[in-house]
């Protein structure tokens, strides 16, 4: 993708749309979340530019409708890491079970990179708390992460990528 | 799919063990028995600075603000991550003018909200209006 065609905005635009639509379904159930599943097979299916692009694009999105705070920092930076690590372990994973562990790692992490984000404007002392206060949910966010990934990655990527070649021709 | 249940279940006990470590060791731990405690109020603004003594048998800052809602003039909003004080003597704290409720305990700024500060005998617990 060395230049965006039309295209890949409206393919950007449409997968930041199912990611912000797929985290407010969700959003009653707390740490409980599609998002970190969608990122992955987004990466999977239509590269590192385009999701890193789907990011800024959501992240955006969240300031707008909840406000600026420092938790988007956290957020430009948590998504971004994900899909990073996602593409580098890309030609490594041969199943499902591979992305299961990113995401189930990444919802354990979550806490841990908003503590550092925290400790930045509050002190290190604040951000330790902070991540010891949330350990917990950190660990239902994980478990959840990976039992969600371990069971609709593969219909979910199948399903995206028929419907991306459908529309879009073929999308890599 | 039989794998995948083995993982699925593994992550399971995985979690229930974390929970078992964190309610063991980790999460704050109220004190049993009857504690004197002081409820300090300051709402520069409104030129509050009202001092309260109670005796309660309660663990934690949040039971003892809710038995003595009426009389504090308290207010709450509870969030996925807890319950976080809104108001105090009537007073709702206005997040347009960037308001909150501080709160400290004896001098030192909490890092945990109402339902995690444990009461202790003889603490100070002091709410005060400020803006973030």
């Amino acid at each position: 993708m060395k230049t965006m065609k039309p295209r890949d905005i409206a393919l950007i635009s449409l997968l930041s749309a199912s990611i912000t639509a797929g985290k407010f379904v969700l959003s009653f159930i707390p740490n409980v979340e599609i998002v970190t599943l969608l990122f992955i097979v987004y990466t999977v299916s239509f590269g590192l530019k385009r999701s890193l692009l789907v990011s800024v694009v959501f992240v955006t999105t969240e300031i707008l409708i909840y406000g600026f705070s420092t938790w988007v920092i956290g957020y430009y930076f948590v998504w971004p890491v994900l899909i990073l690590v996602t593409w580098m372990m890309k030609s490594r994973i041969k199943s499902e079970y591979g992305y299961a562990a990113i995401a189930g790692i990444h919802g354990c992490l979550f806490g841990a990179y908003f503590a550092v984000v925290e400790s930045i404007f509050y002190g290190w002392a604040y951000g330790f708390s902070y991540w010891l206060k949330g350990i917990l949910f950190d660990g239902i966010h994980g478990a959840s992460n990976y039992i969600i990934a371990l069971l609709l990655f593969k219909p979910l990527s199948r399903i995206v990528i028929m419907q991306a070649e459908r529309y879009f021709g073929t999308v890599n | 799919m039989n794998k995948k249940i083995i993982a699925i279940v593994a992550v399971i006990l995985l979690l229930v063990a974390i929970y078992w470590v964190y309610s063991t060791f980790i999460s704050p731990k109220g004190e049993e028995g009857k504690k004197q405690v002081t409820i300090h109020v300051v709402i520069s603004k409104e030129d509050i600075d009202q001092t309260f003594e109670y005796t309660t048998e309660h663990e934690f800052l949040y039971d003892l603000l809710k038995e003595k809602e009426k009389e504090l003039g308290a207010s709450f909003q509870s969030y996925d991550f807890g319950v976080m004080v809104t108001g105090m003597m009537n007073y709702v704290a206005d997040e347009s003018q960037q308001e909150f409720f501080h709160i400290a305990v004896n001098g030192e700024d909490a890092t945990t909200g109402p339902q995690e500060i444990p009461l202790k005998d003889g603490d100070v617990y002091k709410f005060e209006l400020k803006n973030w």
